[in-house]
């Protein structure tokens, strides 16, 4: 019975200092957590332009190389993987897919797993918001409220809301593969997103695919405020670290 | 000739060049979208006119409309007939057509030798085909809600917004192009414009209207009442001083009772922000009793009102369980339109003849297949279900527009890069690789 913490192809690719805080959070809440080396796509990209039987093959292969892993419960920082991990793959295996998947939010909104970490933060009050992704908001249980339970946890940290939240939130535009194919999506909806910051001193992700196209729109347009991973944030506040500086 | 996934990607990211380039029309039309989602949407959280909110309205009606509409979709071919039964007695005349086409023809019929037609707004007339039917048939046809209006002016051919499809004219072309036109010089305000239109055309509507055209907000099957809501007085106009009132609209306009009808009707202008200061209720073509008790049908008002119930793609989308098969559900409110990612960042490319947005899209699979759907931008769906959360009866839209999109990779229609993300992730199992 193996625990895993599931990172997710585009953070193991392109983000792997997250990748290390993320690993750093989940095991001092649970050391017996793993990560494991090979871990395969969940498939997430491709459930807009697979046909079904090509999906069922890839959705089998993932579950027998987590038979064969003996994994029984699943932490994953991906908004993209718990989304598909939790939807379309008791869709299409059924019983056959038995092991218990969580968000890296629903893991640390657990009472007794955010009695393990230290948020006493007692740098500067700082004023937060945070972005509700689509992969979260429309998961099969919807991920929207524990962020904000574990924001509301820390000391001296006050989440700002944005006027578009929750289900209500501005989708960054890069979803579906459209930011590799039409950029201009996100060019135009993440910065609608950053004009909703008011208040909030950095916008908060756990999305690493909005991250990104939320990162390069405001590289692009030279935007002030950062936009930060929210594993980054949690392990920052633990060290004591100033959040804002990026 | 069949496009490839290639050459359609490339028309779409054209367009999409066009709109960024400033004075084009789609350039233009998009600064004017962007505002516009932005206020609208905003306006839903905001008390106007009423205690509540657009979106209290709906949250607290929304078991209502979905009870509504699951209920005619269940018990469609019963309703249908209920409908008719009833009309008919109360002396309409009504058609049901199969097709489209079947539609169409008995439209030119009933048009006769009539050579223009007055019509009101009307999605439902461009999804059925009326609109092309009649301009083969060089028919006139002359819009009478003002936006519509100055589209016809402009000789506007792009998608266009269906509640305001004249709304991103500015009052300076507007004066412009009527001084252009019509060589009538007007002072560049709305307050001027409006008065140019109403102290002109609507002398015409109310003396020279022959056969007038409009949809149905929504059609009671319990007593075959018409409910048209609008704000102009154009429909009220036309639909009263005609000879005959022509309703054309698809089976699915039908809900169980007239009270059902009226909070359908009260929905769009609460989703819109348009009050329906008229709202008709047409149970039938005018009449009098009033000499010796004998029935006489056309006194004031229309003499014949005519209902064309169109199928189509309807009741084999409910059978067959079609992918489009909850659009069935559509209340035509239009809340869809303005969260839609897609449509804020894209504005009339990602649209079709139809109007904009994801229903739009939808329509356009439905009549001219998934070829043309990806070319109006069936790939700048983000799948973010923004629609679906503000759909009044939980449409999911991006769903739909997902099974469109594995129907398009499967005929090779997707753009290649998707498809270079999806090779990898099947044989490599990581796309980023």
């Amino acid at each position: 019975m193996t625990k895993l913490i599931f990172l997710g192809c585009l953070s193991t690719s392109k983000y792997k200092s997250t990748c290390a805080n993320a690993i750093k959070i989940i095991q001092t809440i649970d050391p017996s957590y793993i990560i494991l080396d090979d871990v395969p796509c969940c498939g997430a990209l491709s459930y807009h332009i697979g046909n079904d039987l090509e999906l069922k093959d890839h959705v089998e292969f993932v579950n027998n190389w987590f038979k064969k892993n003996d994994i029984s419960e699943i932490v994953t920082i991906c908004a993209g993987c718990y989304n598909y991990l939790t939807k379309y793959y008791s869709h299409f295996l059924g019983d056959d897919f038995e092991i218990k998947v969580q968000h890296l939010f629903q893991f640390l909104a657990i009472p007794e797993n955010l009695a393990k970490l230290n948020f006493n933060y007692s740098g500067k009050k700082v004023k937060v918001s945070y972005h509700d992704a689509c992969h979260l908001r429309n998961a099969e249980i919807p991920i929207i409220e524990e962020p904000r339970q574990i924001l509301n946890s820390i000391d001296n940290i006050e989440l700002k809301e944005m006027e578009n939240n929750k289900t209500n939130s501005i989708c960054c535009g890069a979803g579906g593969g459209v930011f590799s194919i039409f950029k201009e999506n996100s060019d135009y909806n993440s910065k609608l997103i950053f004009d909703q910051l008011n208040r909030g001193k950095i916008l908060l992700t756990g999305c690493p695919f909005c991250y990104t196209a939320l990162k390069r729109v405001k590289e692009e347009n030279q935007l002030k405020k950062p936009v930060v991973k929210f594993e980054d944030f949690i392990i920052k506040i633990m060290e004591g670290v100033d959040p804002v500086i990026e | 000739m069949s496009e490839s996934g290639k050459e359609l990607y490339d028309k779409v990211k054209e367009k999409i060049e066009t709109s960024q380039k400033e004075g084009t029309l789609q350039n233009q039309f998009g600064t004017f979208w962007k505002m516009a989602c932005t206020i609208k949407t905003r306006q839903h959280d905001m008390r106007y006119l009423y205690e509540d909110t657009s979106r209290e309205f709906v949250d607290k009606n929304r078991d209502k409309f979905i009870e509504m509409r699951e209920e005619f979709v269940k018990h469609m071919d019963m309703y249908v007939e209920k409908c008719i039964d009833i009309m008919r007695k109360k002396n309409f005349i009504v058609h049901y057509a199969k097709t489209n086409e079947e539609a169409q023809k008995i439209f030119m019929e009933e048009l006769g030798d009539n050579k223009t037609i007055y019509k009101s707004k009307s999605t439902e007339a461009k999804d059925i085909g009326i609109l092309d039917v009649l301009k083969e048939n060089n028919i006139e046809i002359k819009e009478t809600d003002l936006g519509d209006v100055l589209v016809q002016l402009f000789n506007y051919t792009l998608p266009s917004f269906q509640v305001g499809p004249g709304a991103h004219f500015t009052e300076e072309e507007i004066a412009n192009k009527i001084k252009e036109v019509r060589g009538v010089e007007l002072e560049p305000k709305a307050q001027a414009i409006v008065e140019y239109f109403r102290s002109t055309f609507r002398k015409e509507l109310l003396n020279n209207v022959k056969v007038s055209l409009t949809s149905a907000n929504a059609i009671s099957a319990e007593d075959g009442t018409i409910v048209l809501g609008e704000n102009e007085g154009n429909i009220s106009i036309i639909t009263r001083a005609t000879e005959k009132h022509i309703v054309v609209c698809g089976i699915t306009k039908i809900v169980p009772n007239i009270l059902d009808a009226v909070l359908m009707t009260q929905l769009q202008s609460r989703i819109n922000n348009v009050s329906f200061n008229y709202i008709s209720l047409i149970s039938g073509p005018s009449n009098t009793s009033d000499i010796q008790g004998t029935s006489v049908q056309g006194m004031y008002g229309a003499k014949e009102v005519v209902v064309i119930l169109v199928d189509d793609w309807r009741t084999k989308a409910a059978k067959e369980n079609l992918i489009y098969a909850d659009f069935l559900k559509c209340l035509g409110c239009k809340s869809c339109i303005f969260p839609c990612t897609a449509s804020r960042a894209f504005g009339n490319i990602y649209a079709s003849k139809y109007g904009l947005g994801a229903t739009a899209i939808i329509r356009d699979y439905i009549h001219n297949g998934i070829e043309s759907a990806v070319e109006n931008g069936l790939f700048l769906c983000t799948g973010c279900e923004n629609c679906y959360h503000w759909c009044p009866v939980s449409i999911n839209c991006g769903e739909i527009l997902k099974s469109m999109k594995k129907e398009a990779t499967e005929k090779g229609l997707a753009p290649p890069d998707l498809e270079k993300y999806k090779e990898k992730i099947i044989k490599d199992k990581n796309p980023f690789l």
